[in-house]
C-alpha cells in the first residue's frame, strides 16, 4: 500500500511540475506577444520615436492665428504630411523634399469673407535646417522674378510667393493675379515669418564665400545632393556670373577636412573622365590637371583647403581659367583664416 | 498477493501508456509537419481575385491615327482633331456608354495647369453624347482628396453640367491585377469597376514637366488608375509608365499643349511655370501622341526613356512621322 502511496505522491508532483512549466510557458508567450520587437521586420523605431517627437512640437508651431490675414477666413481643414505620404500631396515632386531633409508639409486654404473668388494656399515645408529649405527654394526658383522686400530668401510671382525662414519653406499660392490677394499673401508670409523664424537669422556661410564681383543677382543655388548628376557632389552652391557675352556657373563646396575635400575633387574629375570627358591642358599652373573638356563645354574642379570648388559648363576656357583662379583666392582666403 | 498484483499491473499500465503517448507524440509531430507554412502569413492577406482592364482600342486607320492642331481655343481645337482623325462616331458608336479619364490628380484651380482643363473635358462629353453615346462616365483617382480635386479643379462641375456622371473612387471600386509581362504591376490594386463594364474609354492630359519622370502626358495619366500606395513606383518611373501603357488600351486620347506646364510640375503653383503652346494632339497611339507631346516641353524622345520603353513592349511608336499625322491651325 505504501508503495502505490509513493507512485500517487511521485505522479502527482510531476505533474504539478509539468503544469507549472506549462504555466511559465503560457507567461512567456504572453509577456513577448504584447511587447513584439518590430525592429525585427525592418522597422526603425528610432525613427518612430523621432517622428512622434516632432510632430507635436510642429503642432504646436502651427497655429492657425499666426496665419489667417485680416479679412480671410479657412476655406480647408489643416493638412500635414510627412516623408511617409507628401507624395499625396505633391506626388512627383515629393522625392525633391525628401532628398533634401524633408520633416513635414502643413498646409491649408484661406478665402477672403467678402470674395470668395479670393483664394489662396499655404503650403510650409519643415526642411529641417536652413540650408535645406535654401536648397529647394532655390533649385525651383522662377526666373525673371521679382525679390519680396523685408525677407531673406523671397521672391513673388503674378499669383505666388515663394520663401525661406529659419528651417521652413514657405509657398504662399494664389488662386487669382488680384492685388487684393497679393497683399493678403504677404500679410500671411509676414505674420508665419515673424513667427516661425522670430529671433533667428535667416542666412548661409557659403554663400559669402564666392567672389562678389560679377554675379548674377539671387543666382546662387544649393544643391543637397547629386550636383550636376554626381552622386560624391552634395551639399553644393552654384552661383552664376556674367561675364561680357557669357554667363559661367563658378561651384564651391565645403567638407569636413583639407583630406575629404580632394577626395571629392579626384572623384568627380575622375567621374568627368570615365563619362566622356577628356583631360585640357592648361596655361594656369594652378589648374593642371584640374581642367576637363566635356562634350566641348569646360569643365574645371579642384580643392583648397576644406573646400572643393570649380567651374561648370563654360563655353570658354579662358573665362573658366579667370573666374576659377578668383574662387580659389577667395576660398583660399577663408581656409587661412579658419585655420588662424 | 497484494502487491504482486499491484506489480503486474503497473507495467501493463506503463507499457499501455508509453504506447499511447508515443502515438500521441507521433500524430502531433505529423499534423504539425503536414500543416506547417514555410512561407508564414503573407501581408496581403487572403489572395485577391484578379482582373484584366479591358481592351478599348480600335483598329488604327492609315492616315487618321495621329491629328495635331495649333489653336487657342480648345473647343476649336479639339473638334477640329476630332475631325481629322475621322469624327468622333468613328470612336463612339450610338447606345455605348463611355468612360472619360482626365488627369484630376490635384486639388488646383484650372488656371494652374495641373490638371486637366475642365472645358476640355465638357467639349469631349458633349460631342460623345452628340455621337450617340448612351452614358458618359468622368472619372479618376487623384493623388490628393478626391472631391476637392474634381471640385477646385473645375471638372467635376464642368462634367456634370455636360450630362456626364462623375465617379469618385471608393475602396469597392478597386480590384487587384496583374499585367502579363509586367515586372512591377503584379497583383496590384487598379480603380477597376468604373471600366468593368463600359465601351469606350478616352483619356484626357495636360502636357506638364514633371520631377521625377521629365513629363506627364496621356501615359503618365494612367498613374490615376492605380491604387494601394502608388508612390514606391516613382522610384522606377519610366518601367511604370510603360507597364501602364501596356495595361490601358483606350480608344483615343487627347493631349492638351494649349498651355504646358514647362517647369517645377507636376504641381506647378506659379503662373509663371506655365507657357502657352496652343497645340492639341488626339491619337489612337498613345505613344505617337506623347512623342510629339514631348517636344512641347522641348525634350527629345530620347530624353523620356519610357517611351522607347513602351514602343518595345508593342505599346506603340515613337516615330510619330511614321504615322502620317495629320497637321491643321486655327486662326
Amino acid at each position: 500500500m505504501s508503495s502505490v502511496r509513493r507512485k500517487k505522491q511521485l505522479e502527482s508532483a510531476i505533474s504539478i511540475f509539468i503544469l507549472a512549466v506549462l504555466a511559465i510557458i503560457a507567461a512567456a508567450i504572453l509577456q513577448k506577444g504584447f511587447n513584439t520587437d518590430i525592429t525585427r521586420f525592418g522597422i526603425d523605431t528610432a525613427a518612430i520615436q523621432k517622428t512622434q517627437t516632432q510632430d507635436s512640437k510642429s503642432d504646436v508651431v502651427f497655429e492657425l492665428a499666426i496665419m489667417v490675414p485680416a479679412g480671410f477666413e479657412t476655406l480647408s481643414a489643416a493638412e500635414t504630411y510627412t516623408a511617409e505620404n507628401l507624395y499625396e500631396k505633391i506626388n512627383g515632386k515629393a522625392p525633391l523634399y525628401t532628398e533634401s531633409g524633408f520633416k513635414k508639409l502643413f498646409t491649408r486654404r484661406f478665402v477672403s469673407k467678402q470674395n470668395e473668388n479670393l483664394v489662396m494656399e499655404l503650403f510650409i515645408y519643415d526642411m529641417d535646417t536652413v540650408k535645406n529649405a535654401f536648397s529647394v527654394y532655390s533649385t525651383q526658383k522662377r526666373p525673371d522674378v521679382d525679390a519680396l522686400p523685408g525677407f531673406a530668401f523671397a521672391y513673388r510671382t503674378t499669383n505666388a510667393l515663394y520663401l525661406v525662414s529659419d528651417k521652413y519653406y514657405i509657398e504662399i499660392v494664389g488662386f487669382s493675379e488680384a492685388q487684393e490677394l497679393f497683399e493678403a499673401m504677404v500679410e500671411t508670409a509676414e505674420k508665419i515669418t515673424g513667427e516661425l523664424a522670430a529671433g533667428k537669422v535667416t542666412e548661409i556661410a557659403e554663400m559669402t564665400l564666392f567672389p562678389p564681383e560679377n554675379i548674377v543677382p539671387d543666382s546662387i543655388k544649393l544643391y543637397v545632393a547629386n550636383a550636376f548628376g554626381f552622386e560624391g557632389l552634395t551639399d553644393t552652391f552654384t552661383c552664376r556670373y556674367k561675364l561680357g557675352d557669357e554667363t559661367v556657373t563658378a561651384f564651391l563646396s565645403r567638407r569636413e577636412n583639407p583630406e575629404d575635400a580632394r577626395s571629392a575633387a579626384d572623384a568627380y574629375y575622375n567621374f568627368l573622365l570615365s563619362n566622356g570627358g577628356t583631360a585640357k591642358s592648361t596655361a594656369v599652373k594652378i589648374l593642371e590637371g584640374r581642367v576637363v573638356d566635356f562634350y566641348g563645354t569646360t569643365e574645371i574642379v579642384f580643392a583648397t583647403g576644406p573646400f572643393v570648388g570649380g567651374i561648370h559648363e563654360a563655353d570658354n576656357q579662358k573665362t573658366a581659367e579667370d573666374l576659377a583662379v578668383k574662387l580659389i583666392n577667395k576660398l583660399s582666403e577663408t581656409a587661412k583664416a579658419g585655420e588662424k | 498477493m497484494t502487491e504482486k498484483t499491484t506489480e503486474k499491473f503497473g507495467r501493463r499500465q506503463f507499457l499501455a501508456r508509453a504506447g499511447k503517448a508515443t502515438a500521441s507524440i507521433a500524430a502531433a509531430g505529423t499534423a504539425s509537419y503536414l500543416l506547417y507554412d514555410p512561407a508564414g502569413p503573407t501581408a496581403a492577406g487572403k489572395p485577391e481575385e484578379l482582373v484584366t482592364l479591358p481592351d478599348f482600342s480600335i483598329p488604327h486607320r492609315p492616315g487618321q491615327t495621329i491629328s495635331i492642331v495649333k489653336g487657342t481655343n480648345r473647343i476649336e481645337t479639339v473638334n477640329k482633331a476630332i475631325e481629322l482623325l475621322g469624327g468622333l462616331k468613328r470612336f463612339v458608336k450610338p447606345g455605348e456608354t463611355v468612360a472619360i479619364k482626365p488627369n484630376v490628380a490635384f486639388a488646383s484651380p484650372p488656371m494652374l495647369g495641373a490638371t486637366a482643363n475642365p472645358e476640355l473635358i465638357a467639349e469631349v462629353v458633349r460631342l460623345c453624347y452628340g455621337s450617340g453615346a448612351k452614358k458618359v462616365y468622368v472619372t479618376d483617382n487623384p493623388i490628393n482628396d478626391p472631391l476637392s480635386c474634381f471640385t477646385l479643379s473645375g471638372i467635376g462641375k464642368a462634367a456634370e453640367a455636360a450630362g456626364a456622371e462623375v465617379i469618385l473612387p471608393k475602396n469597392h471600386l478597386f480590384k487587384h491585377t496583374t499585367l502579363e509581362g509586367g515586372k512591377l504591376i503584379r497583383n496590384w490594386p487598379i480603380f477597376f469597376r468604373p471600366f468593368e463594364k463600359i465601351d469606350k474609354l478616352i483619356g484626357i492630359a495636360p502636357v506638364k514637366d514633371h520631377h521625377r519622370s521629365g513629363a506627364s502626358m496621356s501615359m503618365k495619366n494612367w498613374y490615376g488608375l492605380l491604387g494601394g500606395r502608388r508612390n514606391i513606383f516613382h522610384q522606377d518611373i519610366n518601367t511604370i509608365i510603360a507597364e501602364l501603357a501596356m495595361m490601358a488600351k483606350p480608344t483615343l486620347v487627347i493631349l492638351d499643349g494649349t498651355e504646358v506646364m514647362a517647369t517645377n510640375g507636376p504641381t506647378g503653383g506659379s503662373l509663371s511655370d506655365l507657357r502657352r503652346a496652343n497645340t492639341l494632339i488626339a491619337s489612337t497611339d498613345m505613344v505617337a501622341a506623347d512623342s510629339y507631346g514631348c517636344g512641347l516641353l522641348d525634350l527629345k524622345v530620347s530624353d523620356l526613356p519610357y517611351l522607347t520603353k513602351a514602343q518595345q513592349a508593342g505599346a506603340g511608336t515613337t516615330n510619330y512621322e511614321s504615322l502620317k499625322p495629320v497637321f491643321a491651325a486655327i486662326d
